[in-house]
């Protein structure tokens, strides 16, 4: 999102720039004070002041250093931006703006306060606008538009990645013109066969089977060609599609997390698969059709105008009529489909929620009223449905008269010509034919800029993943580090968003082999600290170690597989159990799972399923519950022997007792492993050799649980507060049981 | 589980700030001319006194929200007057605005709620030009021209009424057709794809 606007001309004229000062930050801002809409304002910060521009003048000039307060606060629809000042300690609004710019100024006004602060950051914003500041247009899902950018065009990027497959497009290309030519050859064979057998009277039972012999035999060799043709372009389409989704799940895997997670979940997944359907469907059903159109078009005007231009021009001059009258032929009936497609879907929608609802209904005994409800939504929709079906039936003989015209007049013309002897019959039967073979693709053609938009779109999308640079990637002299477990914060400040630190001037070192629980309200950063160990995303400030080595300098494979993670939420892939456990591993006997799967408290649940170890888990396989998973992970995290071993809430699902026993078969195994565990449930963690409490993005204390009870600072008013909860449920439990008695 | 220091002085104290939320999340305390006085401040907000809360005490509040609880269906009734933070809470509810305040407050709470709710009426479609699963609008509104973007699915156009129209382009920002009969033949057929 573009936080910094260029100020228009006319604005300039209300801003002159004192000595060093330069503009950081400027945004539109489109409400006036009157509440009308308004088209020449802008929020201008620069390194010494805030300024709203309204026209050419600056209707309010604020030195940063006398701001005490500035927000942008979202309201319904809108938004404002308030202050306030030494000057004016009250709140006041400085702008109102619709909800095209609210995310804008919300970061811009932050930016503003780190500028107040001396803080050299510079805000920006990874979201994407929804409309093209510029031109209007709306973006699908891309940084800049694809409109405005000066970018080398998706089409040209396309054009390379068709060179890619220069054979086939050579065949393809190859094929088409045979194409071409064997349509062409048609009709002239029928010229001759009129002219020199039929009308002349000269042919004979043999003629007339040879005649048909040939015309068969060219049918066979068209529609063979045709496949062959077909059958190219959907090898070719697939091939490609499958090669741009393997590039771009790739780069994905490359991309850093924050660009995922900056994503619509599914939004990547889109691109990926949808996308490149697309891409295909086009290389399927477009591309080579759009080709040999243009051939067979060109190739038979070509041989039109020798025979007689004069002809010729006639029936081509109604080409631009029928292809706009079939245009808005089409778009009127997309129109109307679209309504009907639109009806269709809230009747189904009703049904839907009907069904669902099917115990509500019930039980406050309304189904008349439901019942009436739906019959409502299905008139409607059989009321649209006829009317379409009647406009199809009575539009298309239309349409097809119209993409004649041509036809007609060449007929009318021709047949002037043959009764004046400047044709033969033979002759104008070409012609004719001719003149369909120029008017047949027509129909087919106005679905072109359609297909071709939307593969644009695809392309645009895929593009803008394929152009992301990853902000985590090895550099050159990255070092294979064998892991022996040391890990050290020194001075380290990181924050998903430059300007918002989750985390401040972390110090800490943990010895190999220790086992530090990470413990603080939620929200407080304890994931964020594990996730920066894991390396998926850089510090901003400071350094971490892994034994002494800085983690930028290590080659990222090799040292992700030496920690072990268990998080809260386990993804398991579709496959065996037995896969899943050995992923990390692939070469882990049949033992080794065992034991861990043993470790991990898994081994009973596991061979109790009827296909043990075989179990087929995932999206569509036997479900397990969020326990059992959670074991599962633990068994797969601890089966590669981790140097370090991550655990981030990785038994909150599990019943106490089944976490007393993987505690104490961890305890085991984490000796001589670093291990960082964060767990909701505090009695869990009392045996670390260290305790972390992190607060308000720091470490407020560190020790054991026996030396931080003592201190009864934060740790000892969670550890009361738990108790407490339990006490208040358990008493809950026991008030139940006596009402039972 | 050997937790020591189990039994602590502040035990209590939890439960205590639980009640109490309990209690407040259940208040209902209406507002009117009697025990409210509403005021502009100088940044163009309201302030709000109260003489005598709930436990008898003066309240006070430099800026308070003004939010419809019906903004469709009643806009003048049932007023909640709330805190400004974040987690904002209820200060009380002004049942109606027509009648519980004098005409000076209304007026005042009546320029915040147009502050806060911001859905310009569209009084006339120049164009709808649809492309590609968008629909590009240029209309006239009661706060001056506009062009904004939609997607084309059944959530952009909501019906209110048999009449009524609301409109959310691609921002979220939203638009008001009050009575779509009241518009010309030309601009209804604009719009008929989206009835
Ligand atoms: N991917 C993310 N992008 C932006 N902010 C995040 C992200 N993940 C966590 N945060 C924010 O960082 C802070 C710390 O989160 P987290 O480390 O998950 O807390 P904890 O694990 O202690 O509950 C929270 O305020 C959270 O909203
Ligand atoms: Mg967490």
């Amino acid at each position: 999102m573009n936080l910094k606007f260029d100020l228009p001309a006319a604005q300039q004229q209300a801003f002159t720039p004192a000595d060093g000062e330069e503009i950081r930050y400027c945004s539109p801002y489109d409400i006036g004070a009157d509440g009308k809409m308004k088209h020449d304002g802008y929020i201008v910060v620069t390194n010494q002041r805030l300024l709203i521009i309204s026209g050419q003048e600056a209707e309010t000039e604020l030195a940063l250093a006398d701001i005490t307060y500035l927000k942008c606060d979202p309201l319904v629809n809108n938004g404002i931006l308030i202050a306030r000042t030494v000057q004016e300690p009250e709140e006041h609004i400085l702008a109102r703006f619709t909800m095209k710019h609210v995310s804008r100024v919300a970061f811009i006004a932050k930016g503003a306060l780190l500028l107040r602060d001396g803080v050299p950051k510079q805000v920006i914003s990874r979201e994407y606008d929804k409309t093209c500041p510029v031109c209007g247009r709306a973006l699908r899902g891309t940084k800049e538009c694809p409109k405005c950018s000066h970018k080398p065009s998706v089409l040209w990027k396309f054009f390379k990645l068709c060179g890619a497959y220069k054979g086939r497009l050579a065949i393809i290309a190859f094929l088409m013109l045979c194409v071409a030519v064997v349509q062409l050859m048609v009709p002239k064979i029928q010229q001759v066969f009129i002219d020199d057998y039929l009308k002349a009277g000269k042919g004979g039972m043999q003629e007339i089977t040879l005649y048909a012999a040939i015309l068969i035999s060219v049918t066979g060799v068209t529609i063979m060609l045709h496949v062959l043709r077909y059958w190219m372009c959907i090898s070719m389409g697939t091939k490609m599609s499958m090669d741009l989704r393997q590039m771009l799940y790739k780069k994905v895997q490359i991309l850093s997390l924050s660009f995922i997670q900056d994503r619509r979940p599914g939004e990547l997944m889109n691109r990926i698969v949808n996308d490149t359907r697309q891409v295909r469907r086009f290389m399927e059903e477009a591309f080579a059709g759009m080709f040999s159109c243009i051939i067979s078009m060109i190739s038979v005007v070509v041989v039109m105008l020798t025979m007689d231009w004069k002809l010729t021009l006639m029936s081509v001059v109604f080409v631009p009529i029928a292809l706009g009258l079939s245009i808005s032929f089409r778009k009127n009936i997309h129109r109307r489909f679209h309504m009907q497609w639109h009806r269709f879907d809230k009747t189904n929608s009703g049904l839907q929620d009907i069904l669902a609802g099917m115990r509500v209904v019930k039980s406050f005994g309304t189904e008349e009223q439901e019942a009436e409800h739906f019959r409502k939504l299905t008139d409607d929709f059989a009321k649209i449905q006829e009317k379409n079906e009647v406009f199809w039936a009575s539009l298309f003989p239309i349409i097809s008269f119209v993409m004649g015209m041509g036809v007609y007049v060449v007929t009318y013309f021709g047949g002037l010509g043959v009764l004046e002897d400047r044709f033969t019959v033979g002759q104008l039967q070409q012609f004719i034919n001719y003149t369909w073979m120029l008017y047949g693709p027509l129909g087919w053609m106005t679905f072109l800029p359609r297909m071709i938009t939307q593969l644009m779109t695809s392309l645009e999308r895929i593009y803008d993943v394929m152009d992301e640079e990853p902000l985590i990637k090895d550099h050159a002299e990255a070092v294979e580090l064998d892991v022996k477990g040391a890990v050290e914060f020194k001075d380290v400040t990181f924050g998903y968003r430059s300007y918002e630190p989750v985390l401040e001037k972390i110090n800490l070192s943990v010895k190999p082999g220790e086992m530090i629980g990470l413990v603080g309200a939620s929200g407080t950063g304890k994931s964020t600290l594990i996730n920066l160990i894991m390396r998926l995303y850089e510090v901003d400030d400071g350094q971490l170690l892994i034994d002494g080595v800085d983690i930028n300098d290590l080659r990222i494979e090799k040292y992700h597989s030496q920690i072990g993670v268990v998080l809260q939420e386990n993804f398991l892939f579709a496959g065996t159990i037995y896969n899943n456990l050995r992923f990390a591993k692939p070469d882990a006997t049949e033992e080794e799972i065992i034991m861990a799967a043993k470790m991990a408290n898994a081994h009973d649940f596991i061979v109790k399923t009827p296909d043990g170890y075989n179990t087929y888990v995932g999206e569509h396989g036997y479900s397990l519950s969020g326990g059992e998973r959670q074991r599962l992970a633990i068994a797969r995290a601890i089966l590669n022997k981790p140097k370090l071993l991550i655990l981030d809430e990785a038994t909150s699902a599990l019943d106490t007792e089944s976490e007393y026993l993987i505690q104490k078969a961890l305890e085991r195994l984490t000796a001589g492993c670093t291990t960082f565990a964060i767990a909701h449930r505090l009695s869990t963690l009392k045996d670390a050799d260290r305790l972390v409490v992190i607060d308000g993005h720091h470490i407020a204390e560190v020790g054991t649980h026996n030396e931080l009870m003592e201190q009864k600072g934060i740790y000892y008013g969670l550890v009361t507060a738990q108790l407490q909860m339990q006490a208040l449920k358990g008493e809950d439990a026991a008030e139940a049981t006596e009402a039972l008695a | 589980m050997g937790f020591k220091n189990f039994e602590g002085a502040d035990e209590e104290f939890d439960l205590a700030q639980m009640e109490a939320e309990t209690e407040e999340m259940l208040r209902l305390r209406y507002l009117n001319k009697d025990n409210a006085v509403f005021a502009r401040t100088a940044g163009g907000f309201v302030s709000l006194d109260i003489a005598e809360g709930e436990k008898g005490e003066p309240e006070h509040y430099d800026r308070v929200r003004v939010v419809r609880s019906f903004p469709f269906t009643a806009p003048t009734t049932y007023i909640s007057i709330r805190t400004t933070e974040e987690k904002s809470k209820e200060i009380g509810i002004i049942k109606d605005i027509t009648k519980d305040v004098s005409k000076d407050t209304r007026k005042m709470l009546e320029e915040q709620m147009s502050l806060r709710y911001f859905t310009p009426v569209i009084t006339k479609i120049h164009d709808i030009r649809e492309e590609y699963g968008h629909a590009y609008w240029d209309v006239e509104t009661t706060e001056g021209p506009c062009k904004f973007v939609i997607y084309m699915n059944s959530s952009s156009v909501v019906s209110l009424s048999d009449v009524r129209l609301l409109i959310t382009d691609l921002d979220g920002n939203r638009f008001e057709i009050p009575d779509f009969t009241q518009l010309s033949a030309g601009e209804l057929k604009k719009l008929d794809l989206f009835l």
